[in-house]
């Protein structure tokens, strides 16, 4: 569903240095699958999951979701795929229905069905006390849970994350990435950057570590853990492994 | 929540626009700052306006009308005859004159003495005598026989004396005059019909006669850049909320993710702001209307403010502005796109906020009403032609019907909206602009962070200081052109771009393209094209002036090219080469093409944002001119140098493009002492009325073999080095 193959970025900073965001980057994530996207600071996931996003042009490979390519098809990639940056925000004067009915009708959904729609987006991400509030007066849990209602407003058959916990508290963060376990079991391929490991462990099918730009291991949990071990010693072993290098 | 939903039909051409266009609605108008600026402005500003002008009005017409009527003159006359000709004064002043210019000017009372000539001096001195008079000996009789009688008058410097008094003395001697040439005419047996060979009356009465005059003309330009200032402001909180404000609030990004394209989703954008911009138009409008009809009564008595097409000059007036208030909201949208906050998109459209306002303010100038083109140049056009509806031709008119200017004008608003729109989406989808971080110092004094280019907003930084300080020190600015260029060079381009490159920690080199464009034949190549280039534009904007706007100009441009043609004439030709040629074109290109396309181009940037960076500098650079009429000529020159560093990343081909422009008056100047000299030297300075089509076809050749060498030098070029491409 989700395929990125030799995924090269550079650019140039203000200086004029040229900066190797995404140097070789390669993974898949197939639909039903949830895949966490591992790294630190500036390792390069958000340039990653940008150039899904089709708001980078790549400077080298492909990334594709459904058969659609993000350079050559940008509109068709947008029609197939959700996305929830790490910045996202919301419009704090609109209500959550309607920025899901804004956005649903940029997607060309309109009367019964967008409002139809919007009913079942507010009910399953537990939106129904302030659907009607503005957005500026809803807490961050609620806030980012709209951000994600936006994202599959269109029902998108792919989901890609950036950071989606880093705002929210314990319980914001578990229910969120309760919303997005289900939507995995529904079929959805979906691919979620973070460094808050110990949250989606568990969660995750599988994990791609990603650093300097380049994958420096990629697997299942049981793959990269070693017996009696955690995915944050993996992690750093698999970074310190690259840096080392 | 994840059942199949029906699959959505593709959004039509506009779908995504009216989408966006309709959420950014809803926002704008739960925004306050919006509806304050939009609706509330207007309804105050108008009222305070009309109030403080009618005051001003009332009060300086009772000021003058109680001045006229207690104005009294103390004359204190001296010398051999200072007796009788006192006593001719007082006749003269006991008879005031019954019509001409004389009687407009007759005061209330006169004060006539004889005085000794201490005692007449020291009330000089104080005040307390406004003129004091001299009759020499034999004045009476000089007046009495049919000589001249001449005296000497000297008028009080004294604050006491009254203000108008020498006008009122040359009352009282026309006064004398026409007395003594009654007596005259008398005395020679002359009919009293003599000496007044043409009578007029009024049948109707003299009250039915004179019309109360008006004051609709002179208040209709003052309230129509008024409208087009705040019909601007209406525009300049929904632009920097609709772009700068989603990218702070980090929804810009979920945007872009739209299935449209970026063109889309600003024209979606532009029809919100464009909305909320006609909405500040209308609430204008009733307020004028409103206050229009109210500040008839404050009016002083006997003036009105009648206009010659009240409802035709409305209607033109109104169809004119909405393409105002569509500039408007596109150049509000273009300016902020570049900004990552609102904060900083608000600093970025202050200046130009004020530079358009500037821009509105030229179409009163004199020269300018009368010329058709200027109903397609931007905000100025707009009043222009609303001005002409409203009030008609106050001098030579633009020989077009009105509709055909409003029309023109229209079409020019569509044309020029357009193309912001296309460079707002150019801009808006920029890498580098969507992601770079804030520009932020660590403390006021610190120095910005090391860049290879300087940055958008630092590339506007030396245009608004230099623009600034040619604006304060104007006052100073000497009258000569061999002071007065070095001097306008030096404050308004050399000087804020030496402290820039002083302050900024930018690549000089790079941002200022010192580099040779090319090595060998290729360069040499690139360099005769520009020249040709620059020959040939010369030719061109003169030829495009001239059938624009025919050949005289505003009092600004008349003046400017006397000046030119004196410096020409009486200058060493070696001076003149170093004023008009070297040193315009070495400090405006490391300036305009140099530092400002650096800056709006970036490092690396698209093909798209390298022409948007080429336009935008351009018209940096034509603004800067500030004469209107030679915009077009200097945008042209922009266009043409900006294109070439881009193309060849040398700043010496922009050089050699502009010095060869400039040199072209020097040589036909030069030229002028043979056969055709003086057309050539009203080519050289503009006041030429046409050109001969050869020199035209000549110029154009010239500019295509010139852009075919550039050209032919450039496909070869290494592009790798180019910093600006």
């Amino acid at each position: 569903m989700i395929v990125v193959r030799d995924l090269v970025k550079h650019y140039r900073a203000g200086d004029g240095s040229v900066v190797r965001a995404v140097d070789g980057v390669s993974f898949a994530v197939e639909p039903g699958e949830m895949v966490g996207l591992l790294g630190a600071n500036g390792a390069g996931k958000t340039t990653t999951l940008r150039v899904l996003a089709t708001l980078l042009a790549p400077t080298a490979g492909t990334a594709s979701v459904a058969g659609c390519d993000a350079s050559a098809d940008p509109v068709a990639v947008r029609r197939r795929l959700g996305y929830v940056s790490a910045t996202t925000g919301v419009p704090d004067r609109l209500t959550p229905r309607e920025i899901f009915g804004s956005f649903g009708r940029l997607h060309g959904l309109d009367g019964a069905a967008l409002a139809d729609r919007v009913d079942r987006l507010v009910a399953a991400l537990g939106l129904g006390a302030c659907a009607d509030r503005p957005a500026g007066r809803l807490s961050s849990g609620q806030r980012q849970r709209v951000s994600v209602g936006r994202a599959l407003v269109h029902d998108p058959p792919a989901l890609v994350l950036d950071e989606p916990t880093s705002a929210l508290d314990v319980i914001g963060a578990r229910d969120l990435l309760d919303i997005l376990t289900g939507l995995r079991d529904a079929g959805h391929a979906i691919l979620v950057s973070t460094h808050r490991l110990h949250e989606i462990e568990r969660r995750c099918d599988r994990f791609v570590v990603i650093h300097g730009g380049r994958v420096v291991a990629a697997g299942t949990r049981d793959e990269l853990v070693g017996p009696g071990g955690d995915l944050e010693q993996a992690f750093f072993a698999a970074v310190s492994a690259a840096g080392a290098r | 929540m994840t059942d199949p939903i029906p699959p959505a039909a593709a959004p039509g051409r506009f779908t995504a626009a009216l989408a966006i266009a309709r959420r950014d609605l809803v926002e704008f108008v739960r925004d306050r700052r919006t509806l304050f600026v939009t609706l509330l402005l207007p309804m105050v500003t108008y009222p305070i306006v009309a109030l403080a002008s009618a005051l001003g009005l009332r009060t300086a017409v009772a000021d003058i009308e109680s001045r006229a009527a207690t104005a009294t003159l103390a004359v204190a006359v001296t010398g051999a005859e200072a007796l009788p000709f006192a006593e001719r004064l007082r006749a003269a002043a006991a008879s005031p004159p019954r019509g001409g210019p004389a009687a407009a000017d007759w005061p209330a009372g006169f004060e006539i003495e004889p005085l000794p000539d201490p005692v007449a001096n020291r009330a000089l001195a104080s005040g307390a005598a406004d003129v004091v008079v001299d009759a020499p000996a034999g004045t009476l009789a000089a007046l009495d026989g049919d000589g001249t009688a001449t005296v000497t008058a000297r008028l009080s410097t004294s604050r006491d004396a009254e203000p108008g008094a020498a006008r009122l003395w040359e009352a009282l001697v026309a006064n004398v005059a026409a007395d003594t040439l009654a007596r005259r005419a008398r005395g020679a047996g002359l009919p009293r019909a003599f000496l007044e060979p043409l009578r007029v009356t009024f049948p109707d009465g003299p009250a039915a006669a004179p019309v109360a005059p008006s004051i609709g003309p002179t208040l209709v330009g003052s309230v129509l850049v008024l409208l087009a200032v705040l019909t601007l402001t209406g525009a300049f909180y929904p632009a920097i909320d609709a772009i700068a404000g989603e990218k702070e609030r980090g929804t810009i990004e979920t945007l872009l993710m739209a299935p449209c394209s970026t063109l889309q989703i600003v024209l979606g954008k532009f029809l919100a702001v464009f909305a909320i911009t006609l909405a500040t138009l209308a609430a204008n409008v009733l307020s004028i209307a409103a206050t229009g009809a109210a500040a008839v009564r404050m009016l002083p008595a006997g003036m009105s403010m009648e206009i010659a097409h009240p409802s035709a000059g409305s209607l033109a007036t109104l169809v004119a502005f909405v393409g105002l208030a569509a500039i408007a909201a596109a150049t509000c949208l273009a300016v902020t796109t570049a900004s990552k906050s609102g904060k900083e998109a608000q600093n970025t459209l202050t200046p130009v906020i004020l530079l358009v306002s500037a821009l509105a303010g030229t179409a009163l100038l004199p020269g300018l009403r009368g010329k058709a083109w200027l109903a397609a140049v931007p905000f100025a056009g707009q009043i222009v032609v609303s001005r002409l509806a409203l009030v008609g031709a106050e001098g030579p008119a633009p020989g077009l019907p009105v509709p055909v200017l409003v029309a023109l004008s229209l079409a020019s608003a569509g044309a020029l909206t357009a193309l912001l729109l296309q460079g707002t989406a150019l801009l808006l989808a920029d890498e580098d602009i969507l992601f770079r971080g804030p520009d932020a110092a660590p403390h006021g004094l610190a120095r910005p962070a090391r860049r290879k280019v300087p940055s958008v907003a630092q590339g506007a930084i030396p245009v608004v200081a230099g623009l600034a300080l040619v604006w304060y020190l104007q006052g100073l600015a000497p009258g000569d052109l061999r002071l007065s260029i070095p001097l306008h060079q030096g404050i308004a381009v050399i000087l804020p771009l030496v402290a820039m490159l002083a302050w900024q920690r930018v690549d000089t080199r790079t941002t200022l393209g010192l580099s040779f464009p090319g090595r060998g034949p290729r360069g040499a190549v690139t360099l005769v094209g520009a020249g040709l280039i620059g020959a040939g534009l010369f030719f061109l904007s003169a030829a495009l002036l001239l059938a624009l706007g025919g050949g005289d100009g505003s009092p600004a441009v008349r003046d400017l090219t006397r000046r030119l043609l004196d410096l020409l004439g009486n200058t060493p030709w070696w001076l003149s080469a170093v004023l008009m040629v070297l040193l315009p074109a070495v400090a405006e290109e490391a300036l305009y093409r140099g530092w400002v396309l650096a800056a709006f181009a970036g490092v690396s940037p698209s093909r798209g944002r390298a022409v948007a960076a080429v336009a935008a500098q351009a018209v940096v650079f034509a603004l800067a001119h500030l004469l209107p009429e030679r915009m077009p000529a200097t945008f042209a020159l922009g266009l043409a140098t900006g294109a070439l560093r881009v193309l060849t990343g040398s700043i010496l081909p922009s050089i050699v493009l502009h010095a060869v422009h400039n040199a072209v008056p020097l040589v036909l100047v030069a030229m002028a002492g043979g056969p055709g000299g003086e057309q050539l030297a009203e080519i050289a300075t503009g006041g030429a009325t046409r050109l001969p089509p050869a020199v035209v076809a000549a110029a154009a050749l010239a500019v295509v073999v010139g852009a075919g060498l550039v050209g032919f030098a450039a496909r070869r070029w290494d592009r790798g080095r180019s910093p600006v491409r």
